[in-house]
């Protein structure tokens, strides 16, 4: 047979319409010729328009979900390990039941592992999912917190405040310091760059040229710190407020570059 | 939805269910559901077989993604060579030929919504019965006895009580001149 007479068989070939002598010589020519195989997909591609040749019909809407659930169902069993038990010789009839009950064992014993690892899976998932969630709602509690304190602070007779502005070293920070005539006071900064490891901003109170420390805090990732402090009562009427940066844990008198004053 | 309004296309759909995405081959169903079943109809004239088989082939679909290589043809192209290998097979299988003989009491009727005919591509529908309404009548006869009915061409000739080598002759000149007249169309085939 020529190359020719395989290619005037394709085309019945794409179209299922070969009898099964000629189709068994084109499939095996086929799988030795690129050439036929690529012209098989052009005529392929030339007869799947006639699919359109017919009236348009809807399926059963049920069908649709018949089809998910089966996939999902393929998915499971697909998602299992095959286990092929090694063949042992059988002696007798009660050997062949044990036989097949150590493998039906072994084979739920398997099914029932995947089950265990495929819920331990998903309990790590949920329990990842409600950590993000608690530290959301711990985040926004704080926030609130915060907000419910400015605004109680805000709300007090006689408040003051005191506007720091930035140094060269974060010319974009900014901080506003309120108080109270009982000298509780709260300090809101913007914009400050987050401090290195094992650092943070501390407050100062500045009489007379002495600085006096106050807390120390970090920001987040804007630069922003909400902090609660006590200023002491030599540094209500004649204070200058201050922020550094210096070691974590404070320090009694300022080591580090200012960022903020008054 | 319609094949030209979704935003993913066709293949990279298949590539989604390869990675065992669900949702991408609903949504490939939701396409050509419409299209393969009026196929299934056609071959295997009867509802319940067509949908056992659109149940077949979009679990073939599921399964064998990976196999789809779009170098050699379009997703459109697979899906319907799918359909009807599955449904030729079945039709044989079940030895329905004489059924399909008596079949035209059991012909399904329920039409189509207007959105799903509109879905349905009416104007492919419509080039594509222009160009097999331009073929001559006995060539178009042995076509659609093949492609619908997935007769043999000694089957073929048989029912016809024509010669063999005429039944293969009518096909290959009926198969060449359909390539020249949907080939010269084929950019109307946007699958």
């Amino acid at each position: 047979m020529t190359h020719q007479d395989y290619k005037e068989m394709i085309s019945a070939h794409a179209l299922s319409a070969l009898d099964a002598s000629d189709d068994s010589v084109l499939s095996t020519h086929l799988k030795e010729c690129a050439e036929c195989r690529q012209e098989l997909d052009e005529w392929k591609e030339t007869f799947a328009p006639v699919a359109l040749d017919t009236k348009p019909l809807e399926p059963s809407p049920q069908l649709r979900d018949r089809i998910l659930n089966q996939v999902r169902a393929d998915k499971v069993s697909v998602s299992r390990p095959n286990v092929v038990p090694l063949a042992r010789k059988q002696t007798n009839v009660w050997s062949s039941l044990g036989t097949l009950g150590a493998i039906a064992a072994s084979l739920l014993f398997v099914a029932m592992l995947v089950y265990v690892v495929l819920l331990w899976r998903e309990n790590q998932a949920v329990r990842n999912e409600l950590s993000t969630l608690r530290e959301e709602v711990n985040q926004t509690k704080k926030e609130l917190d915060e907000q419910e304190k400015l605004v109680q602070m805000f709300a007090k007779p006689g408040i003051r405040f005191a506007e720091l502005t930035a140094m060269p070293i974060a010319p974009t920070a900014t901080a506003k310091l309120a108080y109270d005539s009982t000298g509780h006071a709260m300090v809101m900064t913007n914009g400050l760059p987050a401090p290195p490891a094992g650092k943070a901003y501390q407050l100062w109170f500045i009489v007379g040229g002495k600085p006096m420390p106050g807390k120390t805090f970090s920001t987040d990732s804007h630069g922003k710190a909400m902090m609660e402090d006590q200023i002491p009562a030599i540094a209500m009427n004649s204070a200058i407020f201050a922020i550094t940066l210096e070691p974590k844990e404070g320090v009694p008198a300022p080591t580090g570059n200012m960022y903020l004053r008054s | 939805m319609q094949p030209e309004e979704a935003q993913i296309s066709d293949v990279d759909l298949l590539k989604a269910i390869v990675r065992q995405d669900e949702t991408a081959l609903a949504e490939l169903y939701d396409r050509y559901r419409v299209i393969l079943f009026s196929l299934l109809v056609r071959i295997l004239h009867s509802r319940e077989e067509a949908e056992d088989v659109l149940q077949e082939v979009f679990l073939q679909v599921w399964r064998r993604a990976p196999d789809f290589d779009e170098t050699r043809g379009r997703p459109f192209t697979w899906l319907v060579t799918l359909a009807r290998s599955r449904g030729i097979d079945r039709l044989r299988s079940l030895a329905a030929r004489e059924r399909v003989a008596l079949a035209g009491a059991r012909e399904p009727s329920e039409d189509v919504s207007d959105a799903v005919a509109d879905a349905f591509r009416s104007e492919q529908r419509g080039l594509v019965t222009t160009a097999l309404a331009q073929l001559p009548e006995e060539q178009k006869r042995a076509l659609m006895l093949a492609y619908f009915d997935g007769l043999t061409q000694s089957e073929i000739a048989e029912k016809l009580g024509a010669p063999l080598g005429t039944v293969k002759t009518r096909m290959r000149s009926g198969l060449i001149k359909l390539r020249e007249l949907l080939g010269s169309q084929s950019a109307s085939f946007g699958f």
